[in-house]
């Protein structure tokens, strides 16, 4: 796998890391993990490899993804942690509130947010 | 606060708009009381808007007999079952294969058919199934974060009775809880429904009747009496006449309009004959009346009026007297006092008859809530501005100048006594304004006859020696 590929998703770790723990203050550790479960099942139908995400006590950890892509070359990394993040935010504005979301938001970067998640159900 | 529209119109209105969304809510109470109706009438509504629900059997019912039993009523609809309303079962796996396989079935299912609404019936019958409470309450406390995350909103169903609603643990971490029970009032089976928690959301506390109909479930909240304080309108100085010329003068020109008399007699002394020209007076006017009667029948009311001259047959027709007889049997004091506001509006009253409170007092067993349901109607009436007579039945209808035996005078803005006195063999008749709020008023003693030309009110009785 390029380096630059490793790189891009060790960027994402931290940023699901602050996104996460930024939930928590909202959600508790548990419902977290539930939503975490859930939003990688919603992802997975596209992007199986999501399923690599573990999220636990121990906290998030990216590195079974990087083990299993090593032989991949180019894989869509943005578009599937784009998806994943997107669909997070959009079920926790429905739980919490659009405001209290806004501020985990803003440290998104905006083209990280896939708009076909924008929609309402 | 998003809410879950119910569509049961007047359970949305005491929840303040409907069910917060993603919400864990118990629906208890006893078998038979209406709570598996309750939630697929609700369920069955959403299903119409599109709303997905998953609904999950345990130990009780068998599918084949709820489906068998939802066909009885109208918001059921074929078309939406494995649509919109999905049946699965939920008691076979916990039977066999324990709670932690259940939880994980039940996030499967979820994952399959993604429902807005989970319903679990019965939630209570499983829990004979878990190894200890410790157990059950994790189970409790896993499933309501998973449903929650699945932004599902919930109703768990049971068969609770009122004391372990402060002991079960599910009732701890439930996020509403609606309580129905039956009761037993006089000769009829009543039903109830009670809000005891609402997180997220003002509610209204107390108990509503309830009735199960064709329809699904109707409601009857609870009537109670504001807390702001009525403001009576003094500036209204419009006047309602009674017909009766001279008694109009004893009230200095009539009734007030928006004010509420009493007019008291014993049986037979002419109170039905002074409400009935009220309405017929109206109803020259264009003012539509309502007399609700829970004495005598509509036909005996039309054939009181025959006999003092009136054909109301055309005001009935047009719609500008309406009458109604409940039947004192039948008479339900939650049900009715409710159907009369309804009325009221829909038909844009301006004049109301109820003959008699007497009858109103007697089918209602709480003292209490007579009074409540009193003042909410009246109070009612004034916001509505709608000129209203109560007749009240004096059981001695030679006694003095007494209005009722409850305390009730404080209640009215007029008073009019009518009584019979009696010497030598004749028999004759007397009225007096007592009460006259904020008018001069008449203070004589008024002979006066029930004719087949209407009511005559004659000169100031003058024959004192007639009076006890």
């Amino acid at each position: 796998m390029p380096e630059d590929l490793i790189a891009k998703i060790k960027q994402y770790e931290e940023l699901l890391k602050e996104t996460l723990k930024a939930s928590e203050k909202y959600l508790g550790i548990i419902s977290v993990k539930l939503l975490v479960e859930r939003v990688k099942w919603d992802v997975s139908k596209e992007y199986r490899e999501i399923e690599y995400l573990q999220y636990s006590e121990e906290g998030l950890s990216l590195q079974a993804l990087v083990d299993n892509l090593k032989n991949t070359s180019d894989f869509p990394v943005n578009e599937m942690f784009k998806k994943f993040l997107a669909r997070y935010v959009e079920i926790l504005a429905k739980l919490v509130g659009e405001k209290e979301v806004k501020n985990i938001v803003k440290k998104l970067p905006v083209e990280e947010l896939d708009n076909s998640f924008r929609g309402k159900r | 606060m998003e809410r879950l529209i119910t569509g049961i119109e007047k359970l949305d209105a005491i929840l303040g708009g409907g069910i917060p969304l993603y919400s864990i809510n118990i629906v208890s109470g006893t078998p038979g009381s209406g709570k598996t109706i309750l939630v697929q009438n609700i369920v069955f509504n959403c299903a119409k808007r599109g709303l997905k629900t998953l609904y999950l059997t345990t130990i009780s019912e068998s599918q084949f007999k709820i489906v068998r039993h939802l066909k009885e009523f109208d918001f059921f609809e074929d078309s939406l079952l494995e649509n919109t309303f999905i049946y699965r079962d939920l008691g076979a796996v916990l039977r066999k294969e324990g709670w932690q396989k259940t939880l994980h079935h039940l996030d499967q299912l979820v994952k399959e058919h993604q429902p807005d609404i989970v319903v679990i019936d019965s939630f209570k019958a499983i829990r004979n199934l878990f190894p200890d409470e410790r157990e059950f309450r994790a189970f409790v406390f896993d499933a309501a974060a998973l449903l929650s995350i699945w932004e599902i909103t919930v109703f768990l169903v049971g068969e609770y009775d009122e004391k372990e609603l402060t002991s079960l643990s599910e009732f701890a971490i439930a996020d509403g809880i609606l309580h129905l029970y039956g009761t037993e009032e006089k000769r009829f089976q009543k039903r109830y429904l009670r809000i005891l928690k609402m997180r997220g959301t003002s509610f209204e506390q107390g108990e509503h009747l309830f009735q199960i109909t064709p329809s699904g479930i109707e409601i009857f909240p609870r009537i109670k009496p504001t807390d702001t304080e009525l403001a009576y309108e003094v500036a209204s100085e419009k006047r309602k006449s009674l017909g009766i010329p001279e008694l109009d003068a004893m009230l200095s020109g009539g009734l007030k309009e928006g004010s509420i008399t009493a007019i008291s007699g014993g049986t037979g002394v002419g109170k039905t004959s002074f409400a009935l020209s009220f309405l017929r007076e109206g109803a020259e006017k264009g003012e539509k009346g309502l007399y609700l009667s829970f004495e005598e029948p509509v036909s005996q009311l039309k054939s009181n009026a025959l006999s003092l001259g009136w054909d109301i047959e055309k005001y009935v027709a047009d719609e500008l007297i309406n009458l109604k007889f409940v039947s004192p049997i039948e008479l339900d004091v939650d049900k009715h006092i409710y159907e009369i506001f309804e009325t009221i509006e829909k038909n844009r009253i301006k004049r109301f008859v109820m003959d008699s409170v007497t009858s109103f007092e007697r089918s209602v067993v709480d003292l209490q809530k007579y009074k409540d349901y009193l003042w909410a109607l009246i109070q009612h009436l004034k916001m509505k501005k709608v000129t209203s007579i109560l007749i009240l039945q004096n059981d001695d209808p030679f006694s003095a100048l007494v209005v009722s035996k409850a305390p009730l005078s404080s209640l009215f803005d007029n008073i009019i006594i009518l009584r019979y006195v009696e010497k030598q063999a004749t028999i004759k008749r007397v009225l007096a304004v007592l009460k006259a709020k904020g008018a001069s008023h008449s203070r004589d003693l008024r002979e006066f006859e029930i004719t087949s030309e209407g009511i005559k009110v004659l000169e100031k009785f003058d024959k004192a020696d007639m009076l006890k």
